[in-house]
C-alpha cells in the first residue's frame, strides 16, 4: 500500500512540475496578450486601452503572485479564464477533450482493424508478395507526413469526387450520420501512422510467437492450424502490440494538431495552438496541464496494473 | 458466422466507393454559410479584435454612419449629419431604429456610448479620438450635438467605423445589445456562430437572409476546399494561389480589391537608418514587382509612394510613383550618405504569415543588390509585435490596412509623435509631416485638404518615415447563387460584412 501511495505522490509531483515549467515558459516568451488582442488586424492600439486591458487581466501583478493564484486555483479545480474572452478554461477543455479522444480512438480502431489482420497475414506468408507489398506500404505510410495525406484526402474526396465534406464537426446527437462522415477523413489521417506501427509490431510479434515452444506443442497435440493461430499465436502476439498502440495513443493527445487543423476538427489541439499564438496564458497552461495529467495518469494506471500482475515490481 | 464477417468486411471496403448522398450539407433556403478565416476572439463592440470580429460586429451592430458600396459615407442610425462651425457636428437620428431588446435608439443612448468609449477605463479603439470630445449635447431624443476640443473634419469617418457600433445603454454588463440586422442565436467558441435576422431592423425588407452560419476555417486551403465541396457559400481571405482556379470555375464568383498593403519600417535610432538618404536609397532599391509575384502570386500592385488609393480623390499620379525602382539612384544616395559599399543590417518579419516572410525575402535580395547585407529575423507573430513595439529591430516588414480611405487614416503609420508601435517606425519624427497631417484633419474644404496632402506626400517621399511596397488583393469568393454581397473598395474591404444585409442566396 505504501508503494501505491508513493507512486501516486510521484505522479502528483510530476504534474506540478510540468504545470510550473509551462507556466514559467509561456510567461517568459516575448509577446503581450493585451497588446496582441488589441493589435489584431495589424493596427496600432491606443496605449491607454492596452494599459487598461493589462490591468483588467491582472497582467501587471508580479509573476510570483500570478503563479500562486494559478496554483491555488488548480487545487480548487479552477483553471482560470481565457485572457481573450474570459471563457472558463475548464469548460473549453471539457468540451473539446472528448473530441480529440474520439479522433484518436477512431484512428486506433482503424489501425487495429487493418493492422492486426494484415500483420498476421504478412507474418504467416513471410517473404510472399503480400508481405513485401504490405511492408512497403507500411514504410510509405510512416514516411509521408500527415498534412500531405490530410490535404490529399480533402482534395480527392471533398474537392474532386465531392463525396465528403471538406471538414468540420457536427455533434453526434445532432446528426449521427454526418458526424461519422466528418470523422472518417481525419480518423483515416490519424490512423495511417498507427496502421503502419500496428502492422509492423504484429508482424514481428507473430513471427516471434510462431517459433515458440508452446506453438510447437499445440501443433503436436493435434490442434487445427486455425485454432493454433487464433488461440496461441495471435493472442500471445497481441500483448506487445497493444502496449505499443497505447503508448502511441498517449503521444497523440498533444499530437493531433495538424490533423485537427487540416480538417477543421474542433478538438483540443486547435485551441492550444491559438492560445499560444495569442499568448493566452491560462488557456495554454490549462490545456498542457490536462494533457500531461492524462499522460501521467495513463502511466500510473499501467504501473499499478503491472504491479498487480507481477508482485516483483512492488518490491523492487 | 464466417459469411457474416466476410460480408461485413466487403461492405466496409465498399463504403468509400458509394456516393454518400448525405455527406454534403444541403442548402437551406434563406441560410447563408460563410467561411471565416478566424474565429472572432470577442465581439465586444468598441475594442479592436481583428477583421473576423469586424464582420460579426457589422452584422449585429450599427453605428451612426457607414459606407455605401462606392465607399461614400451614408447614414445608419443617423439619417442626417452636418458640421456647425469648425468644432461641432450634429447627428439627426432616424425615428424607426430600435435595439434588439425592442427599445428605440435615442440620443441618450448615443451620448452614453461615446462616454463609455472615451472613459478612463475603456479599451476602445477610438478611445483617444473620443477623448477629444469637449461635450455632447442632446437637445431632444433624436439630436446629438458633439462639440470637439479642436476642429475635426474626419469625425464622420470615425463614426462610420465598425468599432463605433452603438449599443443600448440598458445593456447588461458584458452583453451589449446592438441594433444591427442580425442577432447571435448561438455560438461554439472557436468553431462557429449562428445568427438569425432581426425582425425589427430599421431598413424595410432587410436583411434578406433569414439566417447566417459563420464557420471558422483557419487553414486557407481548407477554406477554399469547403467552398468547392459546397460546405459553405461564401469565403473571405481567398488565398492568392487559389484565385485563378476559382475564377476559372463557373460555379463561383471571385470579388477582389487592392486594399491592404505591405510596407517597411525603420528604427531611426540604429546606425545608418536614421539618415533619410539611406531610407530613400532603400525605397528606390526594392523590386516591387517581385514582391507582387512572390508574395501575392501577381494579385496586387506595386506601391511606390504614400499609400493613398488610386481611386481616391487625394491620389496624385505623379507623387504616387515617387519611389520608382532605380538602383542607380539608390547607390548614389547611399554613397552620398557615406555608405558607398553598403552596410550590414537586419530585417524583422514573421514566419507565421507567408506574405510577410515572402515580402521580407524579396526586400533582402533587393537590398543585397545595392550592397546592403540584411539578415532575416522571422519569429512568430506575437514576438514580432512585441519586438516592433519596443523598437528592437532595424528594418521591419509589416502589412496593414488603413481605417478608411481618407488619407487621415495614414496618420497612425507616419506620425512619430504617437507612442511607439509596431505599425510605425521607431524613433523617427518628421515634424513638418505631423503639422501637415494635423492641419488636414482640421480642414473642412476638400480642395484645400487635397493641397495639404500633396505637400504631405512630398515630405513623405523625401523623409521616408515608411516605404510603401505593394498593394495586396483582398478577395471574397462565393457560389454563383449568392447575390448582393460586395467587396467594398480599397481599405474598406474589411467593411464588406455590411453588405450581408442585402445578400441573398437562391
Amino acid at each position: 500500500m505504501g508503494w501505491v501511495a508513493r507512486r501516486i505522490g510521484v505522479s502528483l509531483l510530476l504534474v506540478w512540475i510540468v504545470a510550473s515549467i509551462v507556466f514559467l515558459a509561456i510567461h517568459l516568451v516575448p509577446g503581450d496578450p493585451a497588446e496582441l488582442l488589441l493589435s489584431s488586424g495589424g493596427v496600432a492600439p491606443d496605449p491607454g486601452a492596452v494599459a487598461e486591458l493589462r490591468d483588467r487581466l491582472g497582467l501587471n501583478l508580479p509573476l510570483a503572485q500570478q503563479y500562486v493564484s494559478f496554483l491555488s486555483g488548480v487545487v480548487r479545480g479552477d483553471l482560470g479564464t481565457s485572457l481573450v474572452d474570459e471563457y472558463p478554461v475548464l469548460d473549453e477543455i471539457l468540451l473539446r477533450l472528448p473530441r480529440t479522444l474520439e479522433l484518436i480512438a477512431a484512428g486506433a480502431l482503424i489501425a487495429v482493424l487493418v493492422g492486426i489482420p494484415a500483420g498476421t497475414l504478412a507474418a504467416l506468408r513471410r517473404g510472399s508478395a503480400f508481405d513485401r507489398i504490405a511492408s512497403g506500404v507500411a514504410a510509405l505510410l510512416l514516411a509521408v507526413p500527415v498534412f500531405v495525406v490530410g490535404t490529399l484526402l480533402v482534395l480527392v474526396f471533398a474537392q474532386i469526387l465531392r463525396w465528403m465534406p471538406a471538414g468540420g464537426y457536427v455533434p453526434l446527437a445532432e446528426d449521427p450520420w454526418r458526424h461519422l462522415t466528418l470523422l472518417a477523413l481525419p480518423a483515416l489521417a490519424i490512423g495511417k501512422g498507427l496502421v503502419a506501427v500496428v502492422f509492423r509490431m504484429t508482424r514481428a510479434s507473430v513471427l516471434d510467437a510462431l517459433s515458440r515452444d508452446f506453438v510447437r506443442t499445440a501443433r503436436a497435440k493435434g490442434l487445427s492450424p486455425s485454432r493454433v493461430l487464433m488461440r496461441h499465436v495471435v493472442r500471445n502476439a497481441l500483448i506487445p502490440v497493444l502496449t505499443v498502440l497505447a503508448l502511441h495513443m498517449g503521444t497523440l493527445l498533444g499530437g493531433t494538431v495538424l490533423v485537427e487543423y487540416v480538417f477543421n476538427w474542433p478538438g483540443l489541439s486547435t485551441p492550444l495552438l491559438r492560445a499560444v499564438e495569442a499568448r493566452d496564458y491560462p488557456m495554454v497552461v490549462g490545456i498542457v496541464l490536462t494533457i500531461s495529467a492524462l499522460f501521467v495518469l495513463l502511466n500510473l494506471v499501467m504501473d499499478l496494473v503491472y504491479a498487480a500482475l507481477d508482485p516483483r515490481i512492488r518490491h523492487a | 458466422m464466417r459469411t457474416t464477417r466476410r460480408t461485413l468486411i466487403a461492405t466496409g471496403a465498399a463504403l468509400p466507393f458509394l456516393r454518400l448522398t448525405g455527406a454534403q450539407a444541403q442548402r437551406t433556403p434563406g441560410l447563408l454559410r460563410f467561411g471565416l478565416s478566424a474565429f472572432p476572439p470577442s465581439v465586444q463592440p468598441w475594442a479592436n479584435t481583428g477583421t473576423a470580429a469586424a464582420t460579426v460586429k457589422l452584422l449585429i451592430h450599427r453605428g451612426l454612419l457607414s459606407y455605401d458600396t462606392k465607399g461614400n459615407l451614408r447614414g445608419e442610425l443617423a439619417e442626417e449629419w452636418r458640421n456647425e462651425g469648425a468644432e461641432a457636428w450634429v447627428f439627426r437620428l432616424r425615428p424607426n431604429a430600435v435595439f434588439h431588446n425592442g427599445e428605440p435608439v435615442t440620443a441618450s443612448d448615443v451620448k452614453w456610448n461615446l462616454e463609455q468609449i472615451a472613459a478612463e477605463r475603456s479599451t476602445a479603439y477610438y478611445r483617444a479620438e473620443m477623448q477629444g470630445i469637449e461635450r455632447i449635447e442632446t437637445p431632444d431624443e433624436r439630436t446629438v450635438r458633439i462639440v470637439m476640443k479642436s476642429p475635426i473634419a474626419t469625425l464622420p469617418n470615425w463614426m462610420a467605423s465598425y468599432h463605433m457600433g452603438m449599443v443600448s445603454r440598458r445593456s447588461p454588463a458584458g452583453q451589449p445589445i446592438g441594433a444591427g440586422p442580425f442577432v447571435i442565436r448561438s455560438q461554439e467558441r472557436g468553431t462557429s456562430l449562428d445568427l438569425v435576422a432581426f425582425d425589427k431592423y430599421y431598413k424595410p425588407g432587410l436583411p434578406k437572409l433569414r439566417a447566417l452560419r459563420l464557420v471558422a476555417y483557419a487553414d486557407e486551403n481548407l477554406r477554399v476546399a469547403a467552398l468547392q465541396a459546397g460546405d459553405v457559400d461564401l469565403i473571405e481571405y481567398v488565398p492568392w494561389q487559389s484565385m485563378a482556379s476559382i475564377e476559372a470555375d463557373e460555379r463561383f464568383k471571385l470579388d477582389t480589391v487592392d486594399g491592404p498593403f505591405m510596407y517597411l519600417l525603420f528604427n531611426a535610432t540604429r546606425g545608418p537608418l536614421g539618415d533619410a538618404r539611406v531610407r530613400r536609397a532603400i525605397a528606390h532599391a526594392i523590386r516591387r514587382d517581385d514582391i507582387v509575384k512572390a508574395a501575392f502570386f501577381g494579385r496586387g500592385s506595386p506601391l511606390e509612394g504614400m499609400p493613398i488609393q488610386p481611386n481616391s480623390e487625394f491620389h496624385d499620379p505623379e507623387l504616387s510613383k515617387g519611389w520608382r525602382y532605380d538602383p542607380a539612384e539608390a547607390r548614389r544616395l547611399l554613397a552620398e550618405a557615406g555608405h558607398p559599399n553598403g552596410f550590414s543590417t537586419s530585417i524583422l518579419a514573421t514566419a507565421q504569415y507567408g506574405m510577410h516572410k515572402n515580402t521580407a525575402e524579396v526586400v533582402q535580395q533587393s537590398l543585397a543588390d545595392i550592397g546592403i547585407q540584411a539578415e532575416l529575423r522571422l519569429p512568430d507573430w506575437a514576438t514580432r509585435v512585441s519586438l516592433g513595439n519596443r523598437g528592437q529591430y532595424e528594418i521591419a516588414v509589416n502589412g496593414t490596412s488603413t481605417d478608411n480611405n481618407d488619407p487621415d487614416g495614414l496618420s497612425n503609420l507616419v506620425n512619430g509623435s504617437l507612442s511607439p508601435s509596431y505599425v510605425r517606425s521607431y524613433g523617427l519624427r518628421v515634424p513638418r509631416l505631423e503639422e501637415l497631417m494635423a492641419q488636414a484633419r482640421a480642414e473642412f474644404d476638400t480642395a484645400k485638404r487635397r493641397e495639404i496632402y500633396r505637400d504631405a506626400q512630398r515630405v513623405v517621399l523625401e523623409e521616408v518615415p515608411i516605404v510603401g511596397l505593394a498593394w495586396r488583393s483582398q478577395g471574397y469568393a462565393m457560389a454563383r447563387e449568392v447575390t448582393g454581397f460586395k467587396n467594398m473598395p480599397g481599405s474598406l474591404s474589411f467593411f464588406s460584412g455590411i453588405t450581408l444585409e442585402e445578400t441573398a442566396i437562391g
